[in-house]
């Protein structure tokens, strides 16, 4: 499992969330991981490898901008693109300026999601890119 | 059960009656009896004069049997008990009564006493001196009256010598009268006059029951009844409030009361059902928008993948867009869930019109609508929260393309936006938002609006004759509500409805000089009126002092179906609709709530089949509490508009936060 590669990492606490990311941009040839909460997210071994990370804004045990803040520290340059149920004004700014690459208010599509995640990796090759 | 109002009235009167009827009757039955006593003596005194006439010459003359058959006959008429004459010893010389006759009479004795009393005999008395009653063996009662036979020349210069010259009285005649015909007549009268009285009692007890059954009795009964009703919690409860009296001033007192009470807790039971619609919709949002996003995320995906399966296809496009039906739906419930007050930024409204257009600009070409700008090239930043102002735009264009949808013609519907810096002055603008009485009664009414906003009562005294008055709640604009209009000219009284403090104040009115009456803003002053019929002068020094206000305004006008009266006045009401399974009836409410909170306005006009035409106004000036100088709305902005106006929604206004450090707009 550990050594398994990853593009995305995704973490949220519905099932039917995670397996309908995960058929979405499987079928988009990227390699996804999900786990359910926030401190198996950030002890996951995935963290370190993938491309991108989507993480739920409400979590058991955890919100989703305390994942947004560790991984900011591990890896400055990942994108994360927060996803949230409450998609309020008030929440998408506060995930912005809180760091996020993206705030993904949730019932979204399958082309929203695609999109989405499609910009978010562009974005997140430019960082590293620009890296020395 | 404990004696009643009536009961205790009835009791009080009859014995206040009681006693005026008996001491009126004694002193009726005395004076009566004082006069036929006066009578009685009179009749006697005549009597015994008329015998002391007729029996002078046979005494004179000495001829005692004439006198004896004198004194006899008349002593045995009718109504004479006896007739008799003593000597001046005390001896009975004649009597009508033969048995006593020679008999001596003690001077104390009853006849004798009036004289002899003082011990010595006197000569001359007074008629009343020498008449006295008592009452006979058996039980009667009989007037006596003495007369003393004084001595005369012809007395003892007679044959019979039987006098001297040096006595003075030589005898007394009594005649003594029977009182029983007298008795008979007072006890007659006593009867009568007691009689009289019960009957005076009996009438007055009626009439104070039946007055106080029909005057304070029933008034009474329904003002409990409705009390325990009201205790029950029925705010419907309305008391016939006709009488004239003080009770029917209490009953409608008590009307209002109750409608007043009925009005707070509707507000209560509204903002409550606001704020737990609140609470739901945050909750239903973060529940359901998990499994819509698993449905949403599934449709879209194997709707992608269906491939040439047009039916499909088809069916998944379904799923699909009713799965974002649901998710517009929770999107507007958090909305109207979420009115936070604004956070003011410098914002260029142009900018935020466009936006808000690019946002529905697809739905707009679909529906084949044509939208039209005419933004103002000069508008000022307008401190606004743009996210905000941007929503309310989009839920107007999103309204104004439902409006216009499937309209005939070339270009289908259009709708236009404007916006604009505007200088409207307080004069047919400035909305009193407060009102109240010299003693601070409240007189702003919500039941009764004046296009859309609160009127203020007031209560016209013409004469006798009183009326309650809506006042026009826009300064300089006169579309007061008058239930009875009187004679142009007539210059009215007016008063506070609730405690009657007269209005009238100091100032005279600029057109006609006649007396003016106003009522006390929160902030802003006093605001006046004429009090002649028929005369439009007002009066409201603070607001013309501080002269035109500039606000931003944003219009967005159609030409759809209209609005009706109808709809008009649920416009803002949330959940109000009249797109079906298509509108949440939220937009407007969120509007409204955004607009508010903004410290501006909105004003509406529209008429059916002629399109519909939003004017909201957004102050630039939002430093200092203004309460009261939030622009109405106004017909002055659409001249032609004779349609219907109206400035919030009606009756209901969703929950607010923190309203200490918004604008204006409130208070209505």
């Amino acid at each position: 499992m550990t050594s398994e590669p990853c593009d995305v990492l995704v973490v949220d606490d519905e099932p039917v969330v995670r397996e309908a990311i995960r058929r979405v941009l499987a079928a988009e040839g990227l390699r996804v991981t999900t786990v359910p909460d926030a401190e198996t997210a950030l002890a996951h071994p995935a963290l370190d490898r993938c491309r991108l990370v989507l993480c739920d804004l409400m979590l058991p045990g955890g919100s989703g901008l305390d994942v947004l803040a560790a991984v900011r520290l591990r890896r400055p340059g990942l994108p994360i693109v927060m996803i949230s149920g409450y998609a309020t004004t008030e929440n998408a700014e506060r995930v912005e300026s809180a760091g996020a690459t993206a705030f993904l208010p949730k019932p979204f599509d399958e082309e929203e999601l695609r999109t989405l995640v499609r910009h978010a990796l562009d974005t997140g090759v430019a960082a590293e890119e620009q890296k020395p | 059960m404990k004696p009643g109002i009536g009961t205790l009235a009835i009791v009080g009167v009859a014995a206040v009656t009681a006693a005026v009827i008996g001491v009126m009757s004694g002193v009726v039955i005395g004076a009566h009896h004082d006069a036929l006593v006066a009578q009685l003596t009179r009749s006697a005194d005549q009597l015994s004069e008329t015998i002391a006439g007729s029996t002078h010459h046979d005494m004179l003359e000495n001829r005692r049997d004439a006198v004896h058959r004198e004194i006899v006959t008349i002593g045995h008429q009718q109504g004479i008990e006896k007739v008799r004459l003593f000597n001046s010893a005390g001896r009975i010389m004649f009597s009508s009564d033969e048995a006593e006759i020679g008999h001596a009479l003690d001077k104390n004795a009853e006849a004798c006493y009036a004289c002899h009393a003082a011990g010595r005999p006197l000569a001359r008395l007074p008629i009343r001196a020498r008449s006295r009653i008592w009452r006979a063996a058996d039980g009667h009662r009989v007037l006596g009256v003495i007369r003393p036979i004084h001595n005369e020349p012809g007395c003892w210069q007679a044959d019979c010598h039987a006098h001297t010259a040096d006595e003075v009285v030589l005898g007394v005649l009594d005649v003594d009268l029977s009182m029983v015909d007298a008795d008979r007549q007072l006890a007659h009268d006593r009867r009568q006059l007691t009689l009289l009285a019960v009957l005076a009692i009996a009438a007055s007890s009626l009439m104070l029951w039946a007055l106080s059954r029909a005057l304070i009795l029933r008034p009474v009964a329904a003002l409990i009844a409705s009390t325990r009703r009201v205790a029950q919690g029925d705010l419907t409860t309305v008391i016939p409030a006709t009488a004239w009296t003080e009770l029917g001033d209490l009953a409608r007192a008590f009307n209002e009361m109750t409608r007043r009470l009925g009005e707070a807790q509707r507000q209560l039971t509204q903002a409550d059902k606001l704020a737990s619609v609140g609470r739901l919709a945050a909750g239903v949002a973060h529940e359901i928008n998990n499994p819509l996003t698993g449905v949403l995320t599934y449709a879209s995906f194997l709707e992608k993948r269906a491939g040439d399966d047009t039916e499909m296809r088809a069916d998944l496009e379904v799923i699909v867009r009713e799965t974002k039906r649901c998710r517009d739906i929770v999107r507007g419930l958090l909305d109207f869930a979420r009115q936070t007050p604004p956070r003011r930024q410098p914002v260029d409204l142009n900018e935020v019109v466009r936006r808000a257009a690019g946002i529905v600009m697809n739905q707009l070409t679909l529906a084949h609508v044509g939208l039209d700008f005419d933004l103002a090239t000069d508008l000022p930043p307008v401190p606004a929260e743009a996210n905000q102002i941007q929503q309310v735009i989009v839920n107007l264009l999103l309204n104004a393309a439902d409006a216009v949808a499937g309209q005939a013609g070339a270009n289908g519907g259009r709708i236009r936006v404007h916006t604009a810096a505007v200088a409207v002055p307080p004069r047919g603008h400035a909305l009193i938002h407060t009102a109240a009485c010299p003693r601070g009664c409240d007189l702003l009414d919500p039941a009764v609006r004046i296009a859309g906003s609160p009127g203020i009562r007031v209560l016209r005294k013409v004469g006798e004759r009183e009326n309650l008055l809506r006042m026009d709640p826009v300064y300089g604009r006169a579309n007061h509500q008058v239930p009875v209009p009187v004679e142009e000219g007539v210059i009215a009284g007016y008063l506070c409805p609730a405690c009657r403090a007269r209005l009238e104040t100091d100032h005279r009115c600029e057109r006609c000089d006649a007396p003016m009456f106003g009522v006390t803003t929160r902030d802003a002053g006093q605001v006046e009126w004429c009090t002649r019929a028929g005369c439009d002068g007002s009066r409201w020094e603070s607001q013309d002092v501080r002269g035109p206000e500039t606000y931003a305004e944003i219009v967005v006008a159609d030409t759809g179906r209209g609005i009706t009266p109808e709809e008009m006045q649920r416009l803002f009401e949330p959940f109000f609709t009249t797109k079906g399974t298509h509108g949440t009836g939220l937009g407007l409410a969120v509007t409204w709530g955004i607009v508010e909170g903004h410290g501006g306005s909105i004003e509406v006009t529209s008429e059916p089949g002629q399109g519909t035409r939003f004017t909201i106004r957004l102050p630039y000036r939002v430093s200092e509490p203004a309460t009261d100088t939030a622009p109405a709305a106004s017909g002055q902005t659409m001249p032609d508009a004779r349609g219907i106006a109206t400035s919030g929604p009606l009756g209901t206004r969703p929950p607010r936060t923190a309203s200490a450090t918004t604008g204006g707009g409130g208070g209505a």
